[in-house]
C-alpha cells in the first residue's frame, strides 16, 4: 500500500520495492507449485512403471516367468514397512492438524515421530537390499525391482530433508497456526510418497 | 513473508572484507566449492565400495556419473543458488530480501544469481545463442564432411558424434530454453505482475543451463570418444557407446530439469499472479502458448528423465532395462523416449505460435481473427501431442495394431494446427502490414512452417514413412518444422522485444538483410534434401553414393551461406545493444501491458499495478482499451 504512495514522492525513478502483489487464484503459489511438482514426480514414477510393465507383460518376462525362477520377494517384511510408513502419514497429519490449532507440542511430537519411523522405513529398506539375494544386473526383474523400490527410496530420501528442515524449525520457534505453509506443503509431499509407495508395493510385491 | 514486512529493508547488506569475501555467494566461493564438491564425488563412491568389498574400488564409469551430480551442485553452492534454502531449512531467520538481486547494473550482474525475471531472460537469451553457434559451428564441419563423397575430414565415428551434438544442442540448449527465456522476459509483464512467482527458483533454472551445455561440449572431446548414438540415444547402442555417454546422458537429466522448473514457474505465475481484470480470456496469446508448453514439459519431461536413467543405469550399473539377453525390452526404450520427445516437438513449437500470434496481429494492425479457438488449439494440440508418439516408430518393429491409430491420430493434429495457420492469415487478411523485420521472420515462419506441416502429414502415413524412414527426407522435415518453423520464431521474437529488452533499436536494414540471407540460404540448404532423400540418401551417415555428390556440393556451399547468415545477426545484436537509437517505450504501438512501460522497463515493471479492463488485440477498434493505469486497485487478496 505504501510502496506506491513512496514511489510518488520519490519520483518515479527511485523504486523502493514492488508494488504489492495481487494474487489472482485463492490457492497459494506454493501449494500449487507442489502439487505440479507432485504431477511431475508421478509422470516420472509413470516412466518406471512403464518398463516395469513393458518388461513383465508385453515382454512376457523373464524367460516367461516373473518372477523368474530362484527370486524371491521379502513380501513379509516389505508388508510391515508399508504398515510403518502408512503410520507415519498420519502422524504427519498430527503436526499439520496440531499446529493449525495452536498446538506446538503436538506438531513437534508429530514431526520427529514421522520422522523416525521414515527413517525405519528407509534402514529396513536397505537392509532388505543387502540381504536379497540378488543383484541389480540380474535380469530385468532385478531392473525394475531396484529400479521402482530405488527411486521411490529416493524420494523418502527427499521427503526425510524437507522434514528435518521443518523439524528443526519447529524447534527454533517457527510456524504459528497463521503460518505453517511449511509443515503443510512438506506434509502434501510426504503423504505422495506414502501413497506412491503402496502403488510400487502392490505393483512389484504382490502383483 | 509478506510485501509489508520487506518494504522497510532497503539497505543492501554491507560488503564483506578478507577472508570474508569467500563466503559471499560468488565466483570466489565457486572457486573453493567446487573442487570440494568433486572430491566429495570422488571420495564418497570410493569410501562406500571399499566398505562394501566391491571390486573394483575405483571405477570410472560410476565416478563419472556422479561427479556429474555433485561438480555442478558444488557450482550452485558457490554461486549462492540454494543460500536462502539453507538458511530456512537450518531455522535461522531468512534474510529479507533488500532487492539487490534486482535489476543489472553493469554485466558482471549477468554472472551473478539474479532473482529478475528480465536479467534471467537476458541471460537466457544470450546463454541459447551461444550454444546455437556451437551447434551451428558443428553442422558447419559435417556438412565439410558431406560436401564430397568419401572420408574427406572426419571417420565416421566423429562424424556421428558431430550430428548427434548438433542435435542436442540445438533442442535441448537452443530451442527450448531460447523460448523459456524469451517468456522468462515478457510473461510477468504482460500479466501486469512484478516478477515471477518464485523468483529464486527461476534464478536457479538459469543455471543449470549452462551445466548441462558444458557438459555435452566436454562429452564430444572426452577421451575414448564423444557419444555418437544419435541425439535419440536409442538403447541398447546407448548403454554400449564410450564414456561421453554419461556427459550426454546427464547433459540431459540437467537441461530437463531446468526446463521443468521453469515450467513449474511459468504454471503458477500465470495462475495466481495476473494482475486484476486479467482473466483467461484476456491473456496475450504469448501467455496462452506458454501456459499450454509448461504443461506440456511438465507432464511429458519426466520421461525423458526415465528413459536417460534407464540407458545410464543399464550402462553403469549393468541392469537389464532394455538388454535382451537379460529379458529387458529393447523397444521400451523408444516408447518412453517418444512419449516425451513428441511432446516435445510442440514444446519447441507452441511458445513460437504465440510470439507469430503478437507480431502478426502487432504489425497487421487488426485484432486476432478467432482468439478464443486460437487459445483453444492450442489445449488440442497439447492433448493430441500425448497420442501420436509411436508414429517415429513405424519401422522399428513395434506392435502392428498400433500403426493405423497413431497414423490418424498424427493427422488429426493437423486440424488445430491448420486452425492457426489460417487465423493467422485471417488476422493479416486487409490489415495494414508493417514489414519490419520481426514480421519479415513471422511470415517466412507461416511459409515454411507450411512446408515442413505438409511434409509431416505425408510422413505420418503409414507406407510413405517406410519408404522415407531415415532418409534425408526426414532431415528435410525436421528442418522445415525446427529451423524454418521455431528458429524463425526465435528471431521474429527476439528482434520484436530487442527494444524492450534493451532499451535500443535494432538497424532494421541489417535485420532485413539478416531475414533474406536466412531465408534463401535455409531454403536453398534444405530444400534439395526433400529430392535426395525420395532417391533413397540415408541421414547420419558420413559416406554416400556417388551420384548424389553434385546436390551434396550445393548443399553444403549453401549451409556455408546459412551459417554466415547468422554473423550478420550477431553483428546488429551486438552493434545496436551498445550504439543503437534510444528505444521508445513502445515502437510497435502495441496494447499488450509489456509496451505501457519504458524500455527497459522499471525495476519492478510498474509503478502500480494496472487494471486490465478488456482484449489485448483490439488494433484498430475505437476507444478500445487492455488496461488503465492509476485506477484505484482493489486491496490485494493475502496469500495463505
Amino acid at each position: 500500500m505504501s510502496t506506491a504512495a513512496e514511489a510518488h514522492e520519490h519520483g518515479p525513478f527511485e523504486h523502493h520495492g514492488p508494488p504489492p502483489i495481487h494474487y489472482s487464484s485463492r490457492v497459494s503459489p506454493s501449494v500449487l507449485g507442489m502439487f505440479l511438482f507432485i504431477a511431475s514426480e508421478i509422470m516420472l514414477f509413470g516412466s518406471f512403471f512403464t518398463v516395469y510393465f513393458f518388461d513383465r507383460v508385453v515382454n512376457h518376462g523373464v524367460g516367461g516367468q516373473w518372477p523368474p525362477d530362484g527370486f524371491h520377494r521379502p513380501v513379509f517384511v516389505a508388508g510391515i514397512n508399508t504398515l510403518i510408513l502408512v503410520t507415519s502419514s498420519g502422524t504427519m497429519h498430527w503436526a499439520d492438524t496440531s499446529i493449525k490449532r495452536g498446538n506446538r507440542a503436538g506438531m513437534q511430537a508429530g514431526l520427529v515421530l514421522t520422522l523416525c519411523l521414515g527413517l525405519t522405513f528407509l534402514l529396513t529398506q536397505v537392509i532388505e537390499y543387502h540381504r536379497i539375494g540378488f543383484n541389480t544386473s540380474n535380469s530385468s526383474f532385478a531392473a525394475t525391482f531396484f529400479g521402482l523400490t530405488g527411486l521411490h527410496g529416493a524420494h523418502v530420501f527427499v521427503g526425510l530433508t524437507i522434514l528435518l528442515a521443518m523439524t528443526i524449525r519447529a524447534f527454533r520457534g517457527h510456524f504459528s497456526p497463521e503460518h505453517h505453509h511449511g509443515v503443510e506443503i512438506g506434509g502434501i509431499y510426504w503423504h505422495f510418497v506414502d501413497v506412491m509407495w503402496i502403488v510400487v508395493y502392490v505393483t512389484v510385491y504382490i502383483i | 513473508m509478506t510485501v509489508h514486512e520487506v518494504q522497510h529493508e532497503h539497505a543492501p547488506a554491507p560488503r564483506a572484507t578478507g577472508l570474508r569475501r569467500l563466503l559471499v555467494p560468488g565466483w570466489l566461493r565457486i572457486f573453493w566449492v567446487t573442487p570440494l564438491f568433486f572430491g566429495l564425488g570422488l571420495g564418497l563412491p570410493v569410501l562406500i565400495r571399499w566398505l562394501a568389498h566391491w571390486d573394483p574400488v575405483w571405477k570410472g564409469s560410476v565416478l563419472v556419473s556422479v561427479e556429474l551430480v555433485t561438480t555442478p551442485l558444488g557450482f550452485l553452492v558457490g554461486l549462492g543458488g540454494f543460500d536462502y534454502w539453507v538458511r530456512y531449512a537450518s531455522g535461522r531467520p531468512t534474510l529479507p530480501e533488500d532487492h539487490s538481486g534486482h535489476g543489472a547494473h553493469s554485466w558482471r550482474d549477468y554472472f551473478r544469481i539474479n532473482t529478475d525475471h528480465k536479467v534471467i531472460g537476458i541471460q537466457y537469451v544470450v546463454t541459447t545463442i551461444f550454444f546455437f553457434c556451437v551447434g551451428g559451428l558443428l553442422a558447419m564441419l559435417f556438412r565439410a564432411e558431406l560436401a564430397q563423397p568419401g572420408d574427406q575430414f572426419f571417420n565416421p565415428q566423429t562424424f556421428n558424434v558431430l550430428v548427434s551434438n548438433h542435435a542436442a544442442l540445438m533442442i535441448f540448449l537452443f530451442i527450448i530454453p531460447a523460448f523459456a527465456g524469451l517468456g522468462n522476459y515478457v510473461i510477468p509483464l504482460m500479466l501486469g505482475a512484478a516478477d515471477m512467482a518464485f523468483p529464486r527458483l527461476n534464478a536457479l533454472s538459469f543455471w543449470l543451463l549452462p551445466i548441462a551445455g558444458l557438459m555435452l561440449i566436454v562429452g564430444m572431446v572426452t577421451p575414448g570418444g564423444g557419444p555418437s548414438a544419435g541425439w535419440t540415444c536409442y538403447a541398447p547402442l546407448c548403454s554400449h557407446q564410450p564414456l561421453g555417454q554419461v556427459f550426454f546422458n546427464m547433459g540431459v537429466q540437467w537441461a530437463g530439469a531446468s526446463s521443468i522448473m521453469t515450467a513449474l514457474n511459468f504454471l503458477v505465475t500465470i495462475i495466481t499472479m495476473r494482475a486484476p481484470g486479467m482473466t483467461f480470456w484476456r491473456m496475450p496469446l504469448l501467455v496462452w502458448a506458454n501456459f499450454t508448453t509448461s504443461l506440456l514439459v511438465v507432464i511429458a519431461t519426466p520421461f525423458i528423465a526415465g528413459s536417460q536413467f534407464f540407458v545410464m543405469l543399464d550402462r553403469v550399473l549393468h541392469t537389464n532395462f532394455f538388454e535382451a539377453g537379460g529379458g529387458g525390452y529393447v523397444l521400451g526404450y523408444q516408447h518412453i523416449f517418444w512419449f516425451y520427445s513428441h511432446p516435445a516437438v510442440y514444446i519447441m513449437m507452441l511458445p513460437g505460435f504465440g510470439i507469430i500470434s503478437e507480431v502478426i496481429s502487432v504489425m497487421s494492425r487488426k485484432p486476432i481473427f478467432g482468439y478464443r479457438l486460437m487459445a483453444l488449439s492450442l489445449m488440442a494440440i497439447l492433448v493430441l501431442g500425448f497420442s501420436v508418439w509411436a508414429h517415429h516408430m513405424f519401422v522399428a518393429g513395434m506392435a502392428g495394431w498400433l500403426r493405423v491409430p497413431m497414423m490418424v491420430t498424427s493427422m488429426v493434429i493437423a486440424v488445430p494446427t491448420g486452425i492457426k495457420i489460417f487465423s493467422w492469415l485471417a488476422t493479416m487478411w486487409e490489415g495494414r502490414i508493417h514489414f519490419t523485420t520481426p514480421m519479415l521472420f513471422a511470415l517466412g515462419f507461416l511459409s515454411m512452417f507450411v512446408i515442413g506441416g505438409l511434409s509431416g502429414i505425408y510422413l505420418a502415413s503409414v507406407p510413405i514413412d517406410i519408404h522415407a524412414s531415415d532418409t534425408y527426407f526426414i532431415v528435410a522435415h525436421i528442418h522445415y518444422v525446427l529451423f524454418g518453423g521455431s528458429v524463425f520464431t526465435i528471431f521474429a521474437g527476439i528482434y520484436y522485444w530487442f527494444p524492450k529488452m534493451t532499451g535500443r533499436m535494432y538497424d532494421e536494414r541489417l535485420g532485413k538483410l539478416h531475414f533474406w540471407l536466412t531465408f534463401i540460404g535455409f531454403n536453398l540448404t534444405f530444400f534439395p534434401m526433400h529430392f535426395i532423400g525420395l532417391q533413397g540418401m540415408p541421414r547420419r551417415v558420413a559416406d554416400y553414393a556417388d551420384r548424389f555428390a553434385d546436390v551434396n556440393l550445393f548443399i553444403s556451399i549453401a549451409s556455408f551461406g546459412l551459417g554466415a547468415s547468422t554473423l550478420v545477426f550477431l553483428f546488429n545484436m551486438v552493434r545496436s545493444w551498445a550504439h543503437g537509437a534510444p528505444a521508445p517505450g513502445n515502437p510497435w504501438r502495441a496494447l499488450t501491458l509489456e509496451w505501457q512501460v519504458s524500455s527497459p522497463p522499471p525495476v519492478f515493471n510498474f509503478d502500480e499495478i494496472p487494471q486490465v479492463v478488456g482484449n489485448p488485440y483490439e488494433y484498430g477498434v475505437p476507444g478500445a482499451k487492455h488496461a488503465i493505469f492509476g485506477a484505484p486497485t482493489p486491496a490485494p487478496v493475502p496469500a495463505d
